[in-house]
């Protein structure tokens, strides 16, 4: 197949329909409005909603009706969602969320990148629940895990976050969607309309409430962190560049790593793309290197989670601002 | 009794003159004379003493978070035109926190029912002032008396072009029934208000039975079939679409 130009956005929407979507619903916002944009030209039951509040309530509903259904947003959309995530693992509804990072917090800078909701991506939302997510690094990456967000979504029953960022969502590249093979997963759950079940946030047993008892709360827990953990487990993506010269493993990830990609002759790289739940592989890979360091667009959120992972002093090199630059990430680098 | 309402959860948690089990059986009434049933229905709530209502039904139920269940109706609506969609939650749910959902579903005029059982109070958090509370009432955060205007929900829900709204009361019980039947057979969006007062938060007038509530709310309200904007003590309908 002949190769095409897509941004990441658009990548994104494909990936989506590729993935058998039936469902939208969004709010504007910049820089996701693409993916909104495309979906209302396509087939698919589409809500242009009040806000991402409604967004992602509504993504609840239709996914429950038995519709793979998606919303998108960037940093404030994604505050004000942190509700329905929550609702969405307690009631263990598959949906997939796209948070588009720009620089925050509040309105902050809204056309320029950051990877400043890691932290919550990573947990956000109030109570206890496992964190699924995938940031992939180009417009043909974003295709594929967005593909690869809905099998997971409907693997472990819950929502699934795919990550990008300003720059990433907008980014035009040259690409083969075609040649990207990915086995898709169906829906397991029977949509609404097919019995007397119960669905609730409030922790229940057979559809029951059961909101005053410790011990089922506990088993509940493990049962549903075990599901989701082992789901996840079956998408342990990354890539690791082995550098047999070096002392130091750099850790990047999304659009960071492509500038990060150029310095694999001075320093072992490993960039994940499922960055949660963090991966067991980056274990076994650290303990070949004296050094960690993470470079990311944030204040050091996730090489903060990598500390307390690997258990283990990481190096921050935190790039702020919206912009990138791979001389001044080396400059970084060397001023040890 | 009908088999549209989970038997083996009665009693259900509401208070001992709570108007919350009137309404219940008569909305399994309707259902059951309409035909609705577990293969083409499904009841959605949102929190509070009526955002556990879903929960008793005996079919597919959602109970959302706080306010959201006229979203979560939408979007169940939207991926399946088929099913019939019925949100019951309460006033603070949906006129409140969930207000704004309120006006854009109405006004995206989706073809789903909104019964909303408005006793004017936050009852489960403790009796606390809400959207809907009157002029002069009492409660846990108005000590002095509410000073403010209570939202206007039939002026709400007739904003637009297409509109179904009722006011009606567990007192007035058949009046009720055939509201709840007329708004669940519209074609569009269609709200149902069931007026009535908290059994044991309201306090001015408090009530000590769930007889005295009743006989309170039938002396308090008169009905009218006229389609016209219903004055704040009258019951009725008015619809446009």
């Amino acid at each position: 197949m002949a190769k095409t130009i897509a941004e990441g956005n658009e990548a994104i929407v494909k990936g989506a329909l590729k993935a058998g979507l039936g469902f939208y619903a969004g709010y504007p916002i910049t820089p996701a409005s693409e993916i909104m944009h495309e979906l209302s030209k396509s087939d698919i039951a589409f809500v242009n909603a009040e806000d991402e509040i409604a967004s992602v309530s509504m993504i609840i509903g239709a996914s429950l009706a038995g519709k793979k259904s998606m919303t998108a947003t960037s940093g404030p959309g994604f505050s004000l969602m942190q509700e329905g995530i929550g609702l969405a693992h307690m009631m263990r509804v598959p949906v997939v969320i796209v948070n588009s990072q720009r620089v925050g917090p509040s309105t902050g800078m809204p056309t320029l990148a950051a990877q400043a909701d890691m932290l919550q991506a990573y947990h956000g939302s109030h109570g206890d629940f496992v964190s699924i997510a995938f940031y992939p690094n180009s417009a043909e990456e974003c295709y594929k895990y967005t593909i690869e967000a809905f099998n997971a979504a409907e693997d472990a029953r819950c929502p699934v976050f795919l990550l990008s960022d300003a720059i990433l969502s907008h980014l035009a590249e040259s690409v083969d969607l075609d040649a990207i093979k990915v086995q898709l997963k169906e829906r397991k759950i029977k949509p609404l309309g097919s019995g007397n079940r119960h669905f609730t946030g409030l922790l229940s047993k057979d559809g029951i409430p059961k909101t005053k008892d410790s011990l089922y709360y506990r088993q509940w827990y493990k049962s549903y962190k075990d599901e989701v953990m082992s789901a996840a487990g079956r998408y342990n993506f990354y890539e690791y560049i082995e550098n047999k010269n070096s002392d130091t493993l750099i850790i990047s990830y999304g659009i960071l790593s492509r500038a990060v990609s150029e310095m694999s002759n001075e320093y072992a790289l490993f960039r994940p793309i499922r960055v949660f739940p963090i991966l067991d592989e980056l274990r076994e890979i650290a303990k070949k290197y004296k050094k960690i360091t993470v470079i990311e667009m944030n204040d050091g959120q996730y090489a903060t989670l990598i500390e307390s992972f690997l258990k283990r002093e990481v190096r921050k090199i935190p790039v702020l601002g919206g912009t990138v630059s791979a001389d001044e990430i080396r400059k970084e680098l060397r001023n040890e | 009794m009908n088999d549209l309402i989970k038997n083996e959860r009665m009693p259900a948690i509401w208070c001992q003159g709570c108007s919350l089990g009137i309404v219940l059986g008569q909305f399994a009434n309707v259902l059951a004379e309409l035909g609705l049933s577990k293969e083409n229905t499904v009841v959605v709530s949102g929190i509070g003493c009526t955002g556990r209502f879903a929960g008793y039904m005996n079919l597919d139920s959602v109970h959302t978070t706080h306010g959201r269940a006229i979203p979560v109706a939408e979007g169940i609506k939207r991926a399946n035109p088929e099913l019939n969609v019925i949100v019951v939650s309460g006033d603070g749910d949906l006129s409140g926190i969930g207000g704004n959902h309120l006006i854009h579903s109405s006004r995206r005029n989706i073809d789903i029912t909104v019964i909303c059982v408005n006793n004017e109070i936050y009852g489960l958090t403790g009796g606390q002032l809400a959207p809907t509370t009157s002029i002069g009432s009492v409660t846990m955060t108005s000590p002095k008396g509410s000073d403010i205007e209570p939202i206007n929900l039939q002026g709400l829900c007739t904003l637009n072009k297409n509109y179904f709204y009722a006011r009606t009361t567990p007192a007035h019980i058949l009046h009720m029934k055939e509201r709840i039947k007329d708004a669940v057979k519209w074609k569009g969006f269609s709200f149902v208000e069931i007026r009535t007062r908290c059994i044991t938060r309201s306090k001015n007038p408090a009530f000590k039975t769930g007889q005295e509530l009743l006989e309170w709310l039938k002396k308090s309200y008169k009905l009218t079939e006229e389609n016209r904007v219903l004055r704040e003590d009258e019951l009725g309908m008015v619809k446009n679409g």
